[in-house]
């Protein structure tokens, strides 16, 4: 991948984090395509297949993957549609959970570029580690992995995929009332 | 205890103590007087389908292990060796036909027997009474339709029993069509800084709280406000033992505002009022709670989840999405999306509870908000026992004596010996 595509891309997330962090939400949902799948999912605890704490009885049974498939419960399961209803419900002036607004700062890290499968598509790999303070006190960590497909739409990259891994298995947080 | 538990509760004026949200010492009771004695819900039998298939829970703060033996029958242990007590398994969920402690190796079957013990010859000098340390099952285990609950009681009522009336009530949820439900994979668990009863409380009769809290949701179009509408209907109903269920009209129309699901039902109504008979007819309940902490919702989502205690100001919740095992599949993904985005962690719906059950835990530090008490009079005096329902029930759509049966059932639990005296 050449070196100006990495560079064009470190700009485009670092540009995204602070749209979120500036909860400029209206600008920052311009960065998706109309056919984007933004999905989230938190990870769990499996013995894996070398485990010598069970004797597995029925093979067949079990699963290693130590987070969600696409098709069971998610964190977040959005289309372009939904975020916009999602962010058009935080203009409401009662959406509690973000009234008075959280505080976040997003850090992106352990940026990849690879060739994508569509030839103006590009798949990247990232970290993200968000700071959210919250009212007085409250602090919450939400760390984990991102994969997203960026495409290359009328001369600027847009986001048409973008797959989210939590790292928590019980998430310590109360809710999850930001975007990542 | 020390404290009086009836200084705690009025219900019959609707009063309640602030210090049962908050003091640890109130909270030891609740695990041994509560938790320890009631039927507590485990996992849906479709996540365990199969013979060695298990699920780690909890039954109040003991961790539990639900496993399907080799021979298919289903059983409940305490997660704890029965050496050190070291925690037994430590994955959430999978399929295993013998279970070995990461402290020293002692092995257990999936039926609970203990079957290995390092160095039993030398070490034991083959002396330990190896079928004396087993796992320790729970006292009763049984089913609900397909719901597997357990208490540590062996002195508690039958399950069937225990539910009493509720059961038609859970019918409206769980058995709605042939067949029954079935759980979407994967599961959604948190941790909420607030007491656990008020989220218990919540889903078992804060109807008034939808036109207010959820706005936001109703108003981006995330759910039908059946609740908000001017010419809605319903009641809060109580079939007894402390169990309380929200209940929206006959005909007012609860489910997720998508139209896959929506011609779903309107579809599937037929079959719904036959199993479910006559009743429906008066009375359309979409969410609840079974004493203590095992609630369902039906509106906007298709939820059941578990308020597991951790701390008089901690609860982790641990929630299911469900399905009628009859739908469509493209019906059972418009629940999955639905469920995702109405009650999750995310909900938009959900995530505007959390700072609410967070302050109203975190404000009784203060000693004196704690001597404030709790005002739970809505429509004191304005409720019956309906026959037709065979429940108790409010006049009107908005009330809070589902409140007040739910903690005069706690504060009766609270203060009996035993079941005998409850």
């Amino acid at each position: 991948m050449r070196d100006e595509v990495l560079r064009e891309v470190e700009q485009f997330l670092y540009r995204e984090a602070r749209l979120l962090d500036e909860r400029r939400f209206h600008e920052w949902l311009e960065l998706f395509t109309d056919d984007v799948r933004y999905w989230m999912t938190g990870r769990s605890s499996r013995y894996p297949a070398s485990s010598k704490a069970i004797v597995v009885l029925d093979r067949g049974r079990t699963t290693e993957g130590a987070s969600s498939a696409e098709d069971e419960l998610a964190i977040l399961d959005e289309s372009k549609a939904t975020l916009a209803q999602r962010i058009a419900r935080l203009d409401t002036g009662m959406a509690w959970a973000e009234d008075p607004p959280s505080r976040t700062r997003h850090f992106v890290a352990n940026i990849e570029v690879e060739p994508g499968e569509a030839p103006a598509e590009i798949t990247v790999y990232s970290n993200f580690m968000v700071y959210r303070s919250r009212s007085e006190t409250e602090e919450d960590f939400y760390v984990g992995a991102r994969q997203d497909v960026l495409r290359h739409v009328d001369g600027t990259w847009k986001i048409a995929r973008r797959r989210l891994v939590l790292d928590q298995n019980v998430l310590l947080a109360k809710n999850v009332s930001i975007f990542f | 205890m020390a404290t009086d538990v009836n200084q705690l509760v009025d219900a019959e004026r609707g009063l309640i103590s602030r210090r049962i949200f908050i003091e640890q010492e109130i909270y030891e009771e609740e695990l041994k007087q509560i938790f320890a004695r009631c039927w507590l819900f485990l996992c849906h039998e479709s996540q365990i389908p199969r013979p060695g298939d298990f699920f780690s829970t909890y039954m109040g703060e003991d961790p539990v292990l639900v496993v399907r033996d080799t021979g298919s029958a289903v059983h409940a242990f305490l997660n704890v060796c029965r050496h050190r007590g070291n925690r037994l398994c430590r994955a959430d969920a999978g399929n295993a036909a013998t279970f070995t402690c990461a402290y020293h190796g002692w092995t257990y079957g999936n039926d609970g027997r203990l079957v290995g013990v390092p160095h039993f010859n030398e070490a034991y000098y083959g002396a330990l009474e190896r079928d004396r340390w087993g796992l320790v099952p729970v006292a009763q285990l049984d089913s609900y339709k397909g719901l597997l609950f357990a208490t540590f009681d062996p002195d508690a009522p039958p399950l069937p029993e225990y539910l009493g009336e509720m059961t038609w009530y859970l019918d409206a949820f769980f058995d709605r069509r042939e067949g029954g439900i079935e759980v979407v994979g994967g599961m959604h668990k948190w941790v909420m800084p607030c007491n656990w009863k008020f989220p218990a409380e919540n889903f078992g009769g804060d109807a008034y709280h939808v036109q207010w809290t959820h706005l936001s949701a109703i108003k981006t179009s995330f759910s039908t406000g059946v609740v908000t509408k001017p010419n809605a209907t319903g009641a809060m109903v109580s079939p007894g033992n402390g169990h309380v269920l929200i209940c929206v009209g006959p005909n007012d129309v609860g489910d997720p505002p998508v139209p896959e699901i929506l011609a779903y039902e309107a579809e599937i109504r037929p079959e719904v009022d036959r199993r479910l008979g006559p009743r429906l007819g008066l009375i359309n309940p979409i969410v609840g709670t079974v004493f203590p902490n095992f609630s369902m919702l039906r509106a906007t989502s298709r939820t059941f989840r578990v308020w597991h205690p951790r701390g008089p100001d901690k609860t982790e919740v641990w929630s299911w999405i469900y399905v009628d095992k009859a739908a469509p599949p493209g019906v059972k993904e418009a629940i999955r999306l639905a469920g995702v985005r109405g009650f999750s962690p995310s909900g938009t719906f959900e995530q505007d509870d959390m700072d609410n059950w967070q302050e109203c835990t975190r404000t009784c530090r203060g000693v004196v908000s704690r001597r404030l008490a709790l005002n739970t009079q809505m429509g004191l005096g304005h409720e019956r026992f309906d026959e037709n329902l065979k429940a108790w029930a409010s006049d009107f759509r908005m009330s809070e004596s589902n409140h007040r049966q739910f903690y005069r059932r706690w504060a009766q639990l609270m203060a009996a010996e035993s079941w005998a005296k409850v």
